[in-house]
């Protein structure tokens, strides 16, 4: 189990880097000029030439690169360009929204696909599997931001039962306010899982072990739990871990829909305005994020199934 | 007798209506969703629009533009007094004016901001408005005396516009930071300014509260201070959908950029006020008029008929139904009709495809061309703007290539020169006609808007009326600088479009001033 966890340590810190040399070709790379995004199309060739100097861009990538480098190293992150504030303070006023929000969505699809695939699995070729499986089928084909859309039309603006967009003040408000974005988050991922959990429900319930146990008397309840349920979460659990990336990615719109101020936004509206320190250091804390909550998937798979730290 | 007792009627009824007005409801926030947040409140260290506009709700100027734009009226300056050679002006403080955290306003301060604003090191991408003052002095405790290099007939305006915003002087310079710009950027975090409101919270993209400054001078007509509100809630919601949609269900009470496809609609709804505020603002497409293109091909835009048939090929009428909804206007002159000095008899280039014809044939085109365009991926505005021009030039053989690109890269290109055609937008700043010809028409500043066309004669016009006191001479000359422009068409005239915002009825005495500017001062929310 330890060896497992310092062997992922130091994948974690390879992909760090490799992210960063990415993320840095990709934004010095892509054509566009953040001190021309800044200063507009009305800007003198003068005044343009004079704010590259001041944000060192008119130096060699090179020396750009190993000033990024160094920077991340010692954990520097600068001055966004755009908003003129530390990027610390934009990264640290959202960061804890979008991982409000992404845990709520997770929380949600699990709530959503758990009970439901049980249902289906159990009723295997029943109305109710039919029903659940049409279900899923429509939310999974449907775009992130047709389903906020309809939802903030139907729940919020219709009835009145949800605000439209925000996140309020304080705790339980937020949680009020991000619900609906949550659950916009959290449809297409339970469709996932439920079709993953299902399966893999059918899967153990025939298998010879669990035939087995029933057969020794067990009740079927602890068949269930012990045996069926244990076995069978083990896929969904790993499609879960590889699905935090995805969730993220559909945070960016998720939360321009609802008007939420979290990364997905920032790093959205910063790659279109080029703000190089921006995107790089986002880019940075997120993939260092996504791959602790790697870490910690591997570790909770490692518990159910211990052949995963061999 | 019966005439006489209705018209008293009418006036008493004109009173009660005036009595109203007095009655204004003061406290309250006003909620007010924005499509893109504000960068950076400084003055003079800004060139977007979203820091613009609200720029004057934070800074007041020495002067303040008058509701038409045409002149200006007394702001922190009671008085204002030009020399008679134009070359000196000397303005009287108002006694007791205070910035909004009680301290005074002092002659001193005025100077310093002026002195800041009008240098190019430190006054930004405005400097030019005041380049033409040589000096700023202060004499007593009331007088200020700006002295210019030349007689400048647009000095009053620019005194006027947001980047002549008066700053306390203290405050900025005891901001942390070694250099003026890392004083500006800590200062405008919390900035305290002179204007009827004061920033008090600011959360990047999501919202920023601006509350009432106790302090502000000016009366409301009842004799008790301005502004009526107590505070203004700017919420950040870049989706048009999710802004309308907050709207109506009340949780905003101002919403600006309604998408025009929606105006009808919201027109309808007798909960809300849909306004079309007039706009100094031009709709167009530029063109690159240079003889070959950055890819070393030759470019038939170069030939002034050209230009002239691809004007005549486009009908502005359906331009405007398409983006508009029929919300915008003919442009008239590449300036908006509402700034001082615009010049058009009437719409330019009148729907015409056998004119168009016979000019592209003239300049040996007959069987047409092929012609690519820049446009910004994902706007709706674009596409339906140059889909309809792909079909209305198609009837004179001309082939529209139409190139998405989003906004970074298409500025990048754009600034190289390294384009064909454009979208373009324009919004005045400044009430007066030489911002926009000192960078749409006039060489030496960034060649036409980088469209590469030069009229010598235009510039040498633009640099006489830069002095010119005569109101009549400096009309004239603006006047065959539009002609003038308009015959070499280097670009293809569209329209003028209004701000659309809708607001929910009790949002009484809101203006959006064609300069963009979103004026609050009045503003009160009805019980």
């Amino acid at each position: 189990m330890l060896a497992l966890l310092a062997r992922r340590v130091l994948h974690i810190a390879a992909t760090v880097v490799l992210v960063a040399l990415l993320i840095f070709a990709l934004m010095h790379f892509l054509p566009g000029d953040p001190v021309l995004m800044l200063l507009g199309d009305r800007a003198s060739d003068e005044s343009i030439a004079r704010m590259r100097h001041e944000m060192g861009l008119d130096r060699t990538m090179l020396e750009q690169f190993w000033e990024f480098l160094w920077h991340m190293a010692t954990f520097r992150f600068g001055d966004s360009v755009t908003m003129r504030v530390p990027v610390v303070s934009l990264i640290k006023e959202r960061l804890p929204v979008t991982i409000m929000l992404t845990s709520m969505a997770m929380v949600l699809a699990v709530l959503i696909a758990a009970p439901l695939a049980f249902i289906a699995a159990l009723r295997q070729g029943g109305w109710a599997d039919a029903v659940i499986r049409v279900i899923s089928q429509v939310s999974l084909s449907m775009p992130v931001f047709y389903i906020g859309l309809v939802l903030l039309i139907t729940l919020a603006a219709g009835l009145r039962l949800f605000p439209v967009g925000g996140i309020g003040d304080g705790f339980f408000e937020n949680l009020y306010y991000l619900f609906l974005p949550s659950l916009t988050l959290a449809l297409s991922l339970s469709a996932i899982l439920l079709r993953n959990l299902r399966e893999s429900l059918i899967d153990v319930l025939h298998a010879d072990y669990v035939g087995f146990a029933t057969a020794k008397g067990l009740a079927r309840r602890t068949v269930l739990t012990r045996h069926v349920l244990r076995n069978a979460c083990i896929s969904t659990v790993t499609l879960l871990g590889l699905h935090v990336g995805s969730l993220i990615g559909g945070a960016v719109i998720t939360e321009s829909v609802f008007a939420i101020p979290g990364v997905g936004r920032l790093m959205i509206d910063s790659i279109y305005s080029r703000d190089y320190a921006v995107v790089q250091s986002l880019t940075m804390v997120i993939a260092i994020l996504v791959s602790l909550v790697f870490l910690v998937f591997d570790a909770v798979l490692a518990m159910l199934d211990p052949r995963v730290s061999a | 007798m019966k005439l006489r007792s209705k018209g008293m009627l009418l006036a008493a009824l004109g009173l009660l209506c005036a009595s109203q007005t007095w009655a204004a409801n003061r406290g309250g926030t006003l909620v007010f969703a924005r499509q893109v947040d504000s960068q950076f409140l400084d003055p003079t260290q800004t060139a977007q629009n979203a820091d613009i506009w609200i720029s004057l709700n934070l800074y007041d100027t020495l002067l303040l533009a008058s509701a038409d734009g045409k002149s200006t009226e007394p702001g922190l300056a009671l008085a204002t007094k030009v020399s008679d050679d134009g070359k000196s002006i000397t303005f009287t403080m108002r006694p007791g004016i205070k910035f909004a955290d009680g301290s005074p306003i002092a002659v001193s301060d005025v100077k310093w901001s002026l002195d800041r604003a009008r240098v190019k090191e430190t006054g930004g991408e405005f400097a030019f408005l005041l380049s033409s003052i040589a000096s700023v002095e202060t004499k007593g405790e009331d007088s200020v005396i700006v002295q210019m290099k030349h007689r400048d007939p647009t000095i009053l305006q620019a005194l006027a516009t947001f980047n002549s915003g008066i700053m306390p002087e203290k405050l900025f310079m005891a901001a942390p930071g070694d250099t003026m710009l890392a004083k500006a950027k800590a200062f405008a975090e919390h900035p305290i300014g002179s204007g009827p409101f004061v920033m008090t919270s600011w959360k990047r993209n999501a919202e920023m509260v601006m509350t009432r400054n106790p302090y502000y001078w000016k009366p409301a007509a009842d004799g008790k201070p301005l502004p009526y509100l107590d505070s203004v809630k700017f919420l950040i919601i870049p989706d048009d959908a999710t802004r309308m949609l907050k709207l109506k269900a009340g949780e905003v009470d101002i919403t600006e950029f309604v998408p025009y496809s929606r105006v009808t609609e919201l027109k309808a709804d007798p909960k809300l006020n849909m306004v079309l505020f007039p706009a100094a603002q031009v709709n167009y497409f530029a063109l690159n008029t240079r003889p070959t293109l950055k890819d070393g091909t030759k470019n038939p835009l170069n030939d002034v008929r050209v230009r002239q048939a691809l004007n005549y090929a486009t009908d502005k009428e359906a331009i405007i139904q398409v983006v508009s909804y029929g919300a915008g206007t003919p442009q008239k002159s590449f300036m908006p009709m509402s700034t001082p000095l615009a010049f058009g008899e009437g719409p330019l280039y009148p729907y015409d495809v056998a004119k168009a014809k016979k000019l592209l044939a003239d300049a040996g085109f007959a069987s047409g061309f092929e012609i690519t365009c820049m446009a910004l991926a994902g706007s709706a505005d674009d596409a339906a703007k140059l889909s309809a021009l792909q079909q209305m030039w198609s009837q004179v053989g001309v082939k529209l290539k139409i190139e998405q690109l989003e906004a970074a890269t298409r500025l990048a290109r754009y600034n190289a020169a390294d384009f064909q055609m454009r979208t373009s937008l324009w919004t005045n700043d400044i009430n007066d006609p030489n911002e926009i010809t000192s960078i749409i028409a006039y060489y030496p500043t960034r060649q036409s808007a980088r469209t590469g066309w030069q009229d010598k004669r235009v510039d040498e016009l633009f640099e006489i009326s830069q002095e010119e006191l005569n109101p009549e001479k400096r009309a004239a000359q603006y006047r065959e600088i539009q002609q003038r422009y308009a015959e070499a068409a280097p670009i293809i005239f569209a329209m003028e479009v209004p701000y659309p915002v809708a607001m929910q009825k009790k949002v009484k005495d809101f203006v959006q001033i064609p300069l963009g500017n979103n004026i609050f001062i009045d503003t009160y929310l009805d019980k």
